[in-house]
C-alpha cells in the first residue's frame, strides 16, 4: 500500500492537531487543573501519534509517545503542571511542528531525533515534576543520543545474514533442514529509506520467498518486522529445493528495495557465532568513544541532505479545507444544472423536427440555467473563503513566549476570527500581523512597576479584532500600553534629517506617527531580537499595500496605540438585507441594521424642520432612500412607512424604503475606478438573477 | 539539393522584393452613433455584448449610465451619446455594449446605437488632418477614415474614458 495519497491529509490534520495542542496547553497553563483540558491534550497528543505511527514516522511517533507518556501522567495526578512542563511542552509541539514541516517538503519526516527533549520529557517524569535545568538536561541528552547512536550504529554493521545470531531451537531447525536435504540460504534485504511501510515491504519479500520454501529464521524476529520494529534492513534464513538465482530475483521484484544480499549457509557458520557474540555485545559498552565518533558525522550528512531537498518544492499542494455545507451547495447546483440541461433537451427534442420552439418555455429554461450559472460561480467563489482563525490563532502562543521572554505579563485578547477572507490573502497577512503583534509586546506594553505606577493593571493586554466593514475587512492590532511619543519620532525625524525643525511645528499628529512607516527608522533604543532593527513597519505596510489595503495607526500618549488595518475585498462576503426603492434592489449590511418598523406617516413629528420618528425612548432622524437616491417621486403618499433603522455608534437614523425583500448573504464587487464612488454606495452585488444591486453604506447616511 | 534550395530562397526574396511593401493596417470596429459611424480601435475592445439590464447608480458622473453583470464582474457602463453631448440614449433591439478593456480603468461598457462591421484600415486611409466643427469631435476624434464611400470618425478611445465632457 501507498501511503504517499495520505500525505495531504496527514499535514492536514496534524496541522489541526497541534493546534488543538497549543491552545490546550495554554488554557492548563492557566487552568492546571481543569481536566477537560487534560483530556483533550491527550486525546490529540494519542492522535498526533497514531497517525505518525500509520504514516511510518517513527521518530515522530516516538516524540508523542513519550509526551502521551507525560500527559497521561497528569491525568492520573502523579505530576503537577507547573510552567517548566509548559515549556517542555512546547518545545516539544514546536519539534513535532518541525516534523510535520519536513514532512510537507520532503514526504519523509527528516533525521532529527530530538533525544534531548525526550530525554527532558522523561527526567520530568523521573523527577516528579521536577526539571534539570534545560542546559543540563541537554549535556545530559548528548551522551545519551551518543549512547543510543552507537548501538544502532553497531547493529546495522552486523545486521548481515552472515553475522546472524541464532539461539539453540533455531540452529536446530537449521541442522534438522539441512540433514532433510533442503539448501540453505541467507538473506538481507535492505529497504529504500524513503519506505513508509517498510511491515508491508518486508512482508511482501516473507511471501516472494516462501513461494520457494520455508523461512526458517527471521531477524528481526517476525513480530518485529510485523510490528515495523526495525531499522532498513531484515534478515532471514529460507531452506529451500531450489536455486538462489529465482529467490533472489522475486525478493528484488518487490519494489522499494534496495539491495539484497545473498548466499548459501550452513547451520556451522552459526554455531562459531553464538559463541563469539557476547564478546563484541561485551565491548561495545566499555569503548564507547570510538562508536560514538561517526555518529555525530552521520548525523551531519543527513541533515545536509536534508537542507538540499528543502530547497526543493513542497511535495503536498496548498489545500484548502471546505465547509461541507458549501460543497452541498455546489453539490446541490450542480445537480440543478443537469436538471436545466435535462429540460433544454427535453423542449428541443419535444417539437418534433420543425424548428418551432416553445419559445415561452424556452426563454425560461434559459433564464432558469442562467440563474443556477450564477450562484455556482458564486459558491465556487465562495469555496475560496477561509476564516482568519487559521492564521490568527499561533498569536496567543507567539505572546505567551513574549511575554515570558520580556518578563512583561500580558496577554492577547481575540475577535472575529471567524471573519471570511479570501484563502491568498489569509496566507499572506500572516507576517504582517505578527509583526505589529510583536511591536505592541515590546514596545507597546511597558513594564509591570511603570504600569502600576500609572494606575494601569499590571498585566498588559493586547487586543486583534476583525471584522467586515462595507466594502473592506478590518483587522486592528492594538495595546494598552505606553502610546507613541510623538515628540520623541518628531525629533528623530528632524535628527534623521527627514523634516526640518520649523516644518515639524506644523505637522499633524498622523503625519508625525507617518515617519514610522519610513523605511529604517527604529524608535528602538536598543536592538533585540524581537523588534528594533527598524525593518519592520516600512515592510508592513507594503505587504499590506501590496493586498490593495492600507494601514492606519491611532495613538495616544500613555493610553497605547491601534494599527488599523483595511483589506478591500471584491470578495468579501456579508450578510444582507435587500430592500425595494422603486423598482430597483439595494443591499444593507445586516452588521449596521438595528431593527425594521412599520410606522404610520401620522407619526412622523419634525424637529428643525426635519422628519423623525420617536421610537422608544429615541429620536430618529429619517432619511427617504428615494430621496438621496434620486429615484422617481412616488404617485401615492403611502399610510405606513417601512423603516430600516440602522446605527452607527450611538446615532440612529430610520432608512425609508418601499419593500423589505429578505436576508441573503451577498458578495461584495467594487463599482469600478471609473465611476465617481459616492460615499452612500459602497460597492455591488450580483443577485441570483444575473441582476446587479447596489450595496448602501448605512454608515455614510449619517 | 542544397544549391535547389538557395535558388529557391533567391526567388522568395526576389518575389518579397517586387511587392509593394504592405502598410499596416489596424482592425476597427464600425459603430453607429445617431446617423454617423464612428471607428473603434479593435484592440481595446474586450467584446460586444446585447443590451442587458443596467443597473442605474444615483449620483456619478452624468454620462455614466450605470452597471452591468458581465460573468460575474460588475463593469460600469458609459453613454457615448451623452458624453458627446449628443441626449439621450435610445435603446433598440440594435443596441449593444461594447466592452473596452483598458489598462488603466480596467473593463468598461459603452452604449452604442448599433455595431455595423468590422474594416482594415491603414495609416493611409485615415485623414488625420480633422477639422473639428463640433466641440465633441475635436476632444474624442483622431481622423477620418474612408470605408468605401462611407465615411468613419475614429475615436480617440483613451479620451473617451478620461473624465472630461462635451457637455
Amino acid at each position: 500500500m501507498d501511503v504517499s495519497q495520505y500525505l495531504d491529509i496527514f499535514i492536514d490534520e496534524s496541522n489541526e492537531h497541534i493546534q488543538a495542542l497549543s491552545d490546550n496547553i495554554m488554557i492548563l497553563e492557566k487552568e492546571p487543573e481543569n481536566k477537560d483540558t487534560i483530556n483533550e491534550i491527550f486525546r490529540a497528543a494519542h492522535s498526533l501519534k497514531g497517525m505518525a505511527g500509520t504514516m511510518g514516522f517513527k521518530k515522530m511517533q516516538h516524540l508523542t509517545h513519550d509526551m502521551e507518556n507525560v500527559f497521561s501522567e497528569v491525568r492520573n495526578d502523579t505530576v503537577k503542571v507547573n510552567s517548566s512542563l509548559i515549556d517542555i511542552l512546547f518545545d516539544c509541539l514546536d519539534a513535532i511542528e518541525a516534523y510535520v514541516d519536513t514532512v510537507k517538503q520532503t514526504s519523509n519526516e527528516g533525521e532529527e531525533d530530538n533525544a534531548a527533549l525526550i530525554q527532558r520529557l522523561n527526567d520530568f517524569l523521573e523527577g516528579g515534576g521536577q526539571v534539570a535545568a534545560p542546559a543540563a538536561a541537554e549535556g545530559e541528552a548528548a551522551p545519551a543520543e551518543a549512547a543510543a547512536a552507537a548501538p544502532a550504529e553497531a547493529e546495522e554493521s552486523s545486521d548481515n545474514y552472515k553475522n546472524l545470531t541464532l539461539d539453540e531451537e533455531d540452529l536446530g531447525k537449521l541442522t534438522h533442514a539441512a540433514e532433510g536435504g533442503s539448501i540453505l540460504y541467507g538473506f538481507t534485504a535492505h529497504i529504500n529509506k524513503d519506505c513508509l511501510l517498510k511491515a508491508a515491504r518486508a512482508f511482501l519479500v516473507f511471501k516472494a520467498v516462501e513461494d520457494f520454501g520455508e523461512i526458517l529464521f527471521y531477524s528481526p524476529s517476525a513480530q518485529d518486522v510485523e510490528d515495523e520494529k526495525f531499522e532498513f534492513t531484515f534478515s532471514f534464513i529460507v531452506s529451500t529445493t531450489s536455486d538462489l538465482e529465482p529467490i533472489q530475483q522475486a525478493v528484488a521484484a518487490v519494489s522499494e528495495i534496495e539491495t539484497i544480499e545473498c548466499g548459501k549457509v550452513n547451520p556451522e557458520m552459526y554455531q562459531h557465532k553464538t559463541e563469539a557474540a557476547p564478546a563484541p555485545a561485551a565491548e561495545a559498552p566499555a569503548t564507547p568513544a570510538p562508536a560514538a565518533k561517526p555518529a555525530p558525522a552521520k548525523a551531519e550528512k543527513p541533515a545536509a541532505k536534508n537542507n538540499k531537498k528543502n530547497a526543493n518544492k513542497p511535495v503536498t499542494a496548498r489545500t484548502v479545507r471546505v465547509d461541507i455545507e458549501k460543497l452541498d451547495a455546489l453539490m446541490n447546483q450542480v445537480s440543478e444544472l443537469i436538471i436545466a440541461k435535462n429540460s433544454l433537451v427535453s423542449i428541443s427534442s419535444s417539437d418534433g423536427g420543425s424548428g418551432d420552439y416553445d419559445r415561452q418555455s424556452f426563454q425560461e429554461q434559459i433564464e432558469y440555467l442562467e440563474r443556477i450559472t450564477t450562484t455556482l460561480h458564486e459558491s465556487v467563489m465562495k469555496v475560496r473563503m477561509v476564516p482568519i482563525e487559521n492564521t490568527v490563532n499561533k498569536f496567543p502562543r507567539m505572546i505567551r513566549d513574549l511575554s515570558r521572554k520580556l518578563k512583561k505579563p500580558m496577554e492577547l485578547v481575540m475577535t472575529g476570527e471567524e471573519t471570511e477572507l479570501d484563502r491568498t490573502v489569509v496566507d499572506q497577512i500572516g507576517d504582517p500581523l505578527q509583526h505589529l503583534l510583536r511591536n505592541s509586546a515590546d514596545h507597546g506594553i511597558e513594564d509591570p512597576e511603570k504600569r502600576s505606577k500609572s494606575g494601569k493593571p499590571e498585566n498588559g493586554t493586547i487586543f486583534l479584532n476583525a471584522f467586515q466593514e462595507g466594502n473592506n475587512v478590518i483587522i486592528q492590532v492594538g495595546d494598552d500600553g505606553g502610546g507613541i511619543d510623538t515628540d520623541k519620532v518628531k525629533a528623530k525625524a528632524i535628527e534623521r534629517g527627514l523634516v526640518s525643525e520649523e516644518d515639524a511645528e506644523n505637522l499633524t499628529q498622523k503625519e508625525i506617527v507617518d515617519f514610522l512607516f519610513m523605511p529604517s527608522f527604529s524608535m528602538a533604543k536598543k536592538v533585540t531580537d524581537i523588534s528594533g532593527r527598524g525593518v519592520g513597519l516600512d515592510v508592513v505596510k507594503s505587504n499590506i499595500e501590496a493586498l490593495g489595503g492600507d494601514v492606519e495607526v491611532k495613538t495616544t500618549l500613555g493610553q497605547g496605540s491601534t494599527f488599523t488595518i483595511r483589506l478591500p475585498l471584491t470578495l468579501a462576503i456579508i450578510q444582507a438585507l435587500m430592500v425595494d426603492v422603486r423598482d430597483e434592489k439595494y443591499a444593507i449590511a445586516l452588521a449596521s441594521i438595528m431593527n425594521i418598523e412599520n410606522i404610520p406617516v401620522s407619526d412622523i413629528k419634525y424637529v428643525q424642520a426635519k422628519e423623525v420618528i420617536y421610537l422608544r425612548g429615541l429620536v430618529i432622524p429619517l432619511i427617504h432612500l428615494d430621496d438621496v437616491l434620486d429615484c422617481e417621486p412616488m404617485e401615492e403618499k403611502p399610510e405606513y412607512l417601512t423603516v430600516v433603522i440602522v446605527k452607527k455608534g450611538d446615532n440612529y437614523a430610520g432608512l425609508v424604503v418601499d419593500n423589505l425583500i429578505g436576508q441573503q448573504e451577498i458578495v461584495i464587487k467594487s463599482l469600478g475606478k471609473v465611476i465617481d464612488n459616492n460615499k452612500m454606495i459602497s460597492g455591488a452585488t450580483i443577485l441570483g438573477d444575473g441582476e446587479v444591486a447596489l450595496i448602501l453604506d448605512a454608515n455614510a447616511m449619517f | 539539393m542544397a544549391e535547389e534550395k538557395k535558388e529557391l530562397e533567391k526567388k522568395d526574396v526576389k518575389r518579397r522584393d517586387l511587392e509593394p511593401v504592405d502598410e499596416e493596417k489596424k482592425q476597427y470596429i464600425v459603430v453607429k452613433i445617431g446617423d454617423e459611424q464612428y471607428g473603434l480601435d479593435i484592440s481595446y475592445v474586450d467584446n460586444i455584448g446585447r443590451m442587458q439590464k443596467i443597473t442605474r447608480v444615483p449620483k456619478v458622473q452624468y454620462h455614466y449610465i450605470g452597471i452591468i453583470n458581465l460573468r460575474g464582474e460588475v463593469v460600469p457602463v458609459m453613454s457615448i451619446r451623452r458624453k458627446m453631448g449628443l441626449g439621450d440614449d435610445v435603446i433598440t433591439n440594435k443596441s449593444r455594449i461594447i466592452i473596452l478593456k483598458m489598462e488603466e480603468q480596467g473593463l468598461v461598457g459603452v452604449l452604442v446605437d448599433e455595431v455595423r462591421e468590422v474594416i482594415d484600415l491603414g495609416e493611409s486611409e485615415i485623414d488625420r488632418n480633422v477639422k473639428a466643427s463640433r466641440k465633441s469631435d475635436a476632444l474624442f476624434i483622431n481622423g477620418i477614415g474612408k470605408n468605401g464611400n462611407d465615411l468613419v470618425s475614429i475615436f480617440e478611445v483613451t479620451a473617451i474614458l478620461d473624465d472630461v465632457s462635451a457637455s
